[in-house]
């Protein structure tokens, strides 16, 4: 695969780091919500406040637009995917699975469908092929990912 | 049993299906616009559901601190963020980075917290997975 500049690259890494560490914060905010409230309502609010914040993000910001043409429609469905997952996962996380064994699980299906569609280049997105490199990294940080799911915390 | 690790491994594929499709959007849109309208749609789609099956007030709702209502915003940026990557470097290493981020931050929060936890697991789960994100960068060409 093409490799960008390697300042750009260190900086794609920490946005990606930083992302992993909002959505630790997400957790713990909408875990909060679902502790006093219902599912439903621990993934409705932040859907609700977050629609309000990223139209205020966009009137303040004004993003330019990439392209002038039309998208397909179906582009706009990626929110129904990821409501549909909280959904899932509070299925299973009451199953014998609990927290740790959804979350493991998760990862797997996460790791397995994105090095299909890179390789495939699904959805119109740029088509690339891991090599070795990526491979070990997938390896050494799901080991890690995995001992702390399992054995990092007391529970 | 099997069907129950069946739907946590669907979970798992659905969050890289969206952020695929969100991802998509971004290319004719911006980051943030595509952030939008995964929170606009999402939203509709959990009220129609929710309005189905009900339940959506049940609890204790209103008890809940002011701070966890922040859950929100920092997911529009968090939505964005991954539309912003997934063009660039790809599904697979958008995803591992953002998991390395996501599990070296909840053991900080943990210990900030205070939550119980074995530290040696704690010490080699992120010795890995900081061992896995140099091997990711080390390419140099």
């Amino acid at each position: 695969m093409s490799q960008p500049s390697q300042s750009k690259q260190m900086l794609y890494f920490a946005a990606a780091f930083g992302a992993g560490g909002l959505l630790s914060l997400m957790v713990l905010f909408n875990g909060t919500l679902a502790a006093y409230g219902s599912l439903f309502f621990a993934s409705w609010i932040p859907h609700l406040t977050g629609t309000v914040a990223a139209l205020l993000f966009l009137l303040v910001l004004r993003p330019k637009r990439a392209d002038t043409a039309r998208p397909p429609l179906w582009v706009y469905l990626g929110g129904v995917s990821g409501a549909v997952t909280v959904m899932l996962t509070s299925a299973t996380l009451n199953s014998a699975l609990a927290l740790s064994g959804t979350i493991a699980l998760g990862l797997a299906g996460q790791m397995v469908f994105s090095l299909f569609a890179d390789m495939r280049g699904l959805f119109g997105l740029p088509q690339r092929t891991p090599v070795g490199r990526d491979f070990i990294a997938l390896t050494l940080i799901i080991a890690g990912s995995l001992i702390l799911i399992f054995y990092g915390s007391g529970s | 049993m099997i069907w129950f690790a069946s739907l946590a491994i669907l979970a798992g594929v659905l969050i890289s299906l969206s952020r695929q499709i969100n991802g998509r959007l971004a290319l004719s849109t911006s980051a943030m616009e595509s952030s939008f309208w995964n929170h606009l749609v999402g939203l509709v789609f959990i009220t129609v559901v929710a309005l189905l099956i009900g339940g959506l007030f049940a609890g204790e709702p209103s008890a809940s601190p002011w701070w966890a209502y922040l859950g929100g915003p920092i997911g529009v940026i968090f939505i964005a963020a991954g539309s912003w990557l997934i063009a660039r470097i790809g599904a697979a290493q958008t995803a591992l980075l953002i998991i390395a981020g996501q599990m070296i931050s909840g053991v900080v929060l943990d210990v900030v917290m205070g939550a119980p936890g074995d530290l040696w697991a704690r010490t080699i789960g992120v010795g890995l997975i900081l061992a896995g994100m140099w091997a990711a960068q080390g390419r140099t060409s």
